[in-house]
Order: structure tokens, then sequence, then C-alpha cells
């Protein structure tokens, strides 16, 4: 599965990079007292923090700037008859024209309006095991269970269950309800995708979230016990504020898993359908490449999900700075 | 900032580059030489195929003793996206497997042109038009693949319906299918339109049924007029089936592969549209249903004016690249992997209807028998001649004919655009 798989790596990368930065101001004044020796320490001394670069600047110029600018540069050039040709941003005008591209780019825009619920879900079921309910320990680690689960397999499974005469109409028609057809239902199936993502990898933000409820003062929770407060008004007073920058870590890391994983379960899934509906940028760029033999289109879409992603790692630096600014 | 500006692009880049960049295939090993044949394909790594490309290697052997052939086995479903990224970088296998029909003729530019070479094997092998563009023709045929409508003869029978006799007009058919339904409980058709690709069995396998000799000749010629009564005709027979009951509950989220098949195999459904050769076809259904219970019938008359017909084409067929070093003896290698001998083991194995016209298959049964008795009179698919953007637009467009939210006459409107533009 190629194109789902690769951010946790990218992810753990990324948050290594962010959190390392943090500390970093204090070791960047210790070299500074010491640049008036500089000069006569050995060549080889001064030479040794750009050979100890070198590797990952090399890797990253090499492997991740080089081609994305060849991308870019491929995205002005023709498919077909064309192909090699400079056309301008003929790609790209046929890319903002294309009703299906139009939607891949609104189904970014319904993830983000899902993006609460999805955190949501995670955070409240977390309270529930914080708040010790009968049966936690047992659900904490069934909670975490799908999130072993490739999407391949999670998909095949709700294949099953969600098929127009699987198990999930079939439960339904037990309590008379009529039959829905999940997957192939253009008003339902992006959402049907999504909660099942969601199923999928909340037990990924569950672990988060309980990292941070151990950090999370018990005397407080206690002393509002005491003092009569309800469980809403304990949830909405004491642990939402107190769990601040994990919540917001939490919405950054889901952001990025379902802009980037949700390939694999639209793959198994729906193939983009029905009508067209459950479109991503990814999956738009695959088959345009792949099925539709029109690699340049498919590098301006790839130009495009890469501004899209460029604004919202941005915005998740900010955000996480911010948060760690808190402290 | 700035560094966090440049790592936050490093983030960024790199899960751009995770999504686009996955097609390539670390197989630079895969290139020939001048004594080394590379070919790629999704078929050599079937066990149903072994005996195949054994038979085709002993046969290329014996004319040239000295060169190595490797076969690299590719996954069907990442094919033409590694095959995309070898066109491109203009390097790759000296001889590469493709589907007929807008597969092949979107890559003819990275292709040899065969005509001069296969000129012996013209009349012994059948299904040339799907891997031909501008009167040259740039593979050979292996395997033919068409879209018979098969029948269950078991549920014909328990409707009390002649199972020997299907109906020959659309009428009598529909009619038949009411009996059938009110009898027996199993829907007219399996559909399993999830991927779009329903319609296109659908336009195939009836059309012959619908249009006249003219507008088929023209259809295929590339000559296609979307507004014609005909045509419209056949996606209104789509809209009524699904509207009506006709096909298997929630159409659009059954899988075609192989969701639909199994509805058909379990007696769900008495007709499918199905294929001839690898999957959903008569040796697949007969495991299940009993090879004399598997009936297959002509195209349902709508219109008396047409002459029903199999629609068949070349279904794989393999093409030499153009940066081979020796495109003669590539040549001469896709002449082995369509050797009679080879072909022969294909059928027998794979069960696929082998593009050679000389193989015996008066045993596996009558669906078998009536489909190679049609042969001759077959025509290619009306959907094989639509490039791969107006199939896929049609597949969309099939989903929402069947949900309602688009109109037949709107419909044809964005495919007749779709098609003049590619």
């Amino acid at each position: 599965m190629p194109i789902g798989s690769p951010p946790s790596s990218v992810r753990a990368s990324a948050l290594g990079r962010i959190e390392g930065r943090e500390g970093a101001p204090a070791r960047r004044a210790a070299p500074r007292s010491r640049r008036g020796r500089a000069s006569r320490r050995p060549r080889a001394d001064r030479l040794a923090p750009y050979v100890l670069m070198a590797p990952a600047v090399l890797i990253i110029a090499g492997l991740r700037l080089y081609p994305l600018a060849l991308g870019v540069n491929f995205s002005f050039t023709g498919d077909g008859d064309r192909n090699g040709q400079a056309v301008g941003l003929d790609n790209y005008a046929a890319l903002f024209d294309d009703p299906l591209f139009r939607q891949a780019l609104q189904n970014v825009g319904l993830l983000v309006l899902l993006l609460p619920i999805a955190v949501a879900i995670p955070g409240l079921l977390a309270t529930f095991i914080y708040l010790r309910v009968p049966g936690h320990r047992i659900y904490r680690s069934v909670y975490f269970f799908p999130a072993v689960l490739s999407p391949v397999i999670v998909g095949a499974i709700f294949n099953l269950l969600l098929a127009y005469d699987g198990t999930a109409n079939t439960v339904l028609g037990l309590v008379g309800l009529g039959p829905v057809d999940w997957l192939g239902d253009p008003d339902t199936a992006m959402v049907t995708v999504v909660g099942v993502h969601v199923w999928a990898t909340f037990g990924m933000a569950l672990v988060v979230f309980l990292a941070g409820f151990a950090t999370l003062d018990a005397a407080l929770v206690d002393a509002a016990r005491i003092d009569g407060a309800s469980l809403p008004q304990v949830v909405r007073h004491v642990i939402v504020p107190g769990l601040s920058r994990t919540i917001q870590f939490v919405f950054v890391t889901t952001m990025i898993g379902l802009l980037t994983s949700m390939f694999g379960l639209l793959y198994v899934m729906t193939s983009g359908g029905p009508e067209g509906s459950t479109y991503l940028p990814e999956y738009y760029i695959w088959v345009q490449q792949g099925q539709m033999n029109r690699p340049a289109l498919a590098s301006a879409a790839s130009t495009v999900l890469f501004g899209i992603m460029l604004v919202v790692g941005l915005l998740q630096i900010a955000v996480l700075r911010r948060a760690g600014r808190e402290d | 900032m700035k560094q966090r500006a440049l790592s936050a692009i490093a983030v960024a880049t790199t899960l751009v580059l995770a999504g686009c960049g996955s097609a390539a295939d670390p197989g630079s090993e895969s290139e020939g030489s001048a004594d080394k044949l590379v070919v790629w394909d999704w078929k050599s790594g079937d066990e149903a195929a072994a005996s195949y490309i054994e038979q085709a290697k002993d046969d290329f052997a014996e004319k040239h003793p000295d060169v190595e052939v490797e076969f690299v086995a590719q996954p069907f479903d990442q094919y033409y996206n590694l095959l995309g990224t070898a066109i491109q970088s203009g390097e790759g296998p000296d001889v590469m497997m493709f589907n007929g029909g807008g597969q092949i003729r979107d890559r003819v530019d990275a292709l040899v042109p065969l005509d001069d070479y296969v000129a012996d094997d013209r009349d012994r092998l059948a299904g040339w038009e799907a891997f031909g563009q501008d009167g040259h023709v740039y593979a050979a045929p292996v395997t033919l693949q068409g879209h018979p409508i098969y029948y269950d003869k078991t549920l014909y029978e328990q409707a009390g319906l002649d199972p020997e006799a299907p109906a020959t007009t659309w009428d009598e058919f529909l009619a038949d299918c009411d009996t059938i339904a009110d009898e027996t409980g199993a829907t007219c058709f399996a559909q399993g339109n999830k991927e779009g690709y329903g319609i296109q069995f659908w336009l195939s396998g009836l059309g012959s049924g619908v249009l006249t000799d003219t507008e088929y000749e023209d259809w295929i010629a590339g000559e296609r007029d979307w507004t014609s009564p005909n045509v419209k005709r056949i996606f209104e027979s789509w809209q009524e089936a699904g509207t009506s009951g006709r096909f298997n509950d929630g159409a659009n989220s059954t899988a075609m592969f192989n969701d639909m098949f199994a509805v058909f195999e379990s007696g769900e459904s008495a007709h499918v549209i199905g294929l001839m050769s690898d999957v959903g076809h008569w040796k697949d259904f007969a495991e299940f249903l009993g090879a004399e219970n598997v009936g297959v019938m002509q195209a349902p008359v709508v219109n008396p004016e047409s002459t029903p017909s199999l629609p068949y084409d070349g279904g794989i067929g393999y093409g030499v690249a153009e940066w081979t070093e020796d495109p003669a003896l590539a040549a001469d290698l896709v002449r082995s992997l369509t050797s009679t001998d080879a072909l022969t083991a294909f059928y027998d194995d794979a069960g696929a209807i082998a593009a050679d016209t000389t193989i015996d298959t008066s045993t596996a049964g009558p669906a078998v028998a009536d489909l190679v008795s049609w042969l001759p009179s077959g025509r290619p698919a009306l959907h094989v001649a639509l490039s791969s953007e107006t199939l896929e637009l049609m597949g969309r467009l099939s989903q929402q004919l069947l949900s309602g939210s688009v109109t037949v006459d709107d419909a044809l409107g964005q495919l007749a655009e779709s098609d003049q533009a590619g």
C-alpha cells in the first residue's frame, strides 16, 4: 500500500525535528562562547560540522527537494500528443475544470469539518478510562487493537459488514430500520469511509490522550467532585483546560492522518465511487497517473496537494509552537 | 523561522512524494540487452499460466538458443503505473503485456509496429483489432476477451422455461425474467457497478441487439453518434433495469470482481454479462453450477434492424517496446508467446479462450462450444473503442443513472463531449 502507509515514519521524524528545536536555544548558546578559539582549532574540527551535516542535507536536497522541483516542472508540460512540450498552466486549468478534482478538494474540506469528531471520540473514551469506568483495563487494549491492522484488512472487513446484504443492514433490519447502501450512496459513502478510518486509527490518539491524563493533577478532579461538579462539568472545566496541549497535538496528528492515510481504505472500499463522491487528491493523482496515463496532469494535482500540505504543515508548526510556549 | 519553513517544506515534500512517487519501481536490472530479453506481464506468476510460459520459452529457445529470457511478473493493480514510469524514462522491458483497447492505444508511442513481423500469424490468430491503431498492429493477441450473456439453466427449468431456447427479443427476455422472479425469486441480472464496470459490460453485451449494423461499424471506427435514439435506448434500458428491480440490490456498492459473479454463481440471479477468459467466465461458473447448466445467449433483439453478435476483442497480448535493441528478436519472442502449443497450454490450464482459432475446444461444455461457434461472426466490443477517460466518466454516470441523479440525455451529452475531446 504505497501511498497510504509512509506517514507514520514521516510523522515521527517531523515531530522529532520539532521537539529537538524547542530545546535548541539552550544548546546554541554554548558554541558562541567558544567562538574566539575557533581559529586556533585544527582544520578537521572546523570541517566536522559540515561533514556531519552533509548526509542529511544531501538526502533532503537530492531525494526530496530536487524531485519536488522536477515534479513541479513536469506539471507545466503536456500529456499524450503534447508530451514534453511546455503548456504553461494548461494542466492547472484542466484540473480545476475537472469536477472530479473539485470533488476531491471538497472532500478535503469535509475531512476538516469532521476533524473535531475524530478528535472528540478518542478524547471521550480516554476520559472514561481515566475516570475508571468498570472494565477500563480491557477497554484500553480493545480500543488500541484496530490501530495495528493494515487499512487493506480493515477495508476488507468493513466491505463485508457494510455490503448491501451485509451484517450492518441485517442488524438494522432486525430493529425495523430500512437497509442503508453505506458504500453505494454518494451522500453516505464518504462519511462511512471516514468513520471506518476513525475506528481504525483512534487507538493511537487514545494512547496520546492517556499519556496526557498521566500529567493531569488528580487533586483537581477530586476537588471538583467534592465541590459537587457533574461529569460534564468536570470534563468542561477541569479536564479540557488541563489537556489543551494534548488536544492540540491530537488535532494536528489526526489531521495529517486523515489527509495522508486514507488511500488504502478508499482503494479497497469505494475506488473513489460511487459517482466519484469519495475521491481525495491522492486517489485522483493515482488514477490520472496510472489509469489515465496523464502523468503531467497528475504532477499538477500533486503540486496542488503539496501546496495544501504546506499550508497545513506550517499551521501545525505554529499551533505546536504556541502550545509549547504555554508551558 | 526560515529553518522552520524549510523543515515544513521537507515534511510536506515527503508526504507528497510518498503519495506520488510510489509508482517508481527499483527495476533497473530489468533492462534487456542483445542476448537477454526482459518481459513484463501480470500472468507469468500465476500457477495456471506456468505451462504456457514454459511452452513459449521452449519454442523461443529452439529458435534462439543463446538468448536468455526473463519474465518479470508485476502486480496487475500497479501494472500500468509501473509501465508508465518505464515509458517516461524510456527504458524498461523489451516485451510487455497489454490489455486490448484503450490501455494499449494510449501507449502506442512507446511500441514498435509489428505488422511485418507477425504477417504469418494474421490468419491463425483472432482479435488483432484491439491491439491496432491507425492501420498498424502493436501487439499479438494471446487470449480473446468478450462479454457474452450467461444464464443459469437450472433457474430456467425451475421457472418452467425451456433452458435450451432462451428469448431472442428484449420483450420476451424481460417477460422470462418476470417469470423467473415470480417462480424462484432470482433477479434478472447479477449486477456489480461499484467500480463503474457494469455499464461497460451492459453496453457491449446488449449493444449488438440495439444498434444497426452501420451504427455499430461507425461506432467502432470512431464516428460515434451519441444522440442516436438507439444509443439512447441502451442507456435507458440500463436505467430501467436498475429502477425496476432487475438488478440485485445495492448494484452501485457491489464489486464486479467477484461479488457480482458470486451472485450469479449462487443462483440469486438468472443472467450475468460476464467474460470469456481469465475470470468471471464459463469455467468459473461451471465450478458452481455445473458445466451443463451454464448457458450462453446472444443479445436479445431490441431493434429489428440489428444483428446480434458476440462482442469480443483481443483480451491480452504482448507488444515490443520502442527502446529495445533488436526489435526483430523481441518480435520473435512475441511470436513464441502466441504459438499454437503455448496457447493450447494456456487454454487447457487457465480456461481462457485463446486467440488461436485452431485449438480444439470441443470437450469444454456447451457454453464454450457456442462461444467458439460465434467467434467468426463476432464483432469488437463497443466499450473497448472508448478512451479510458470516457470509460471512467461513463462509470460515474452509470452510477448516477441508477441513483437517479442524472438523466439519460444529460449523461449522453457529457459522454459525447468527453468522447470528442479524446
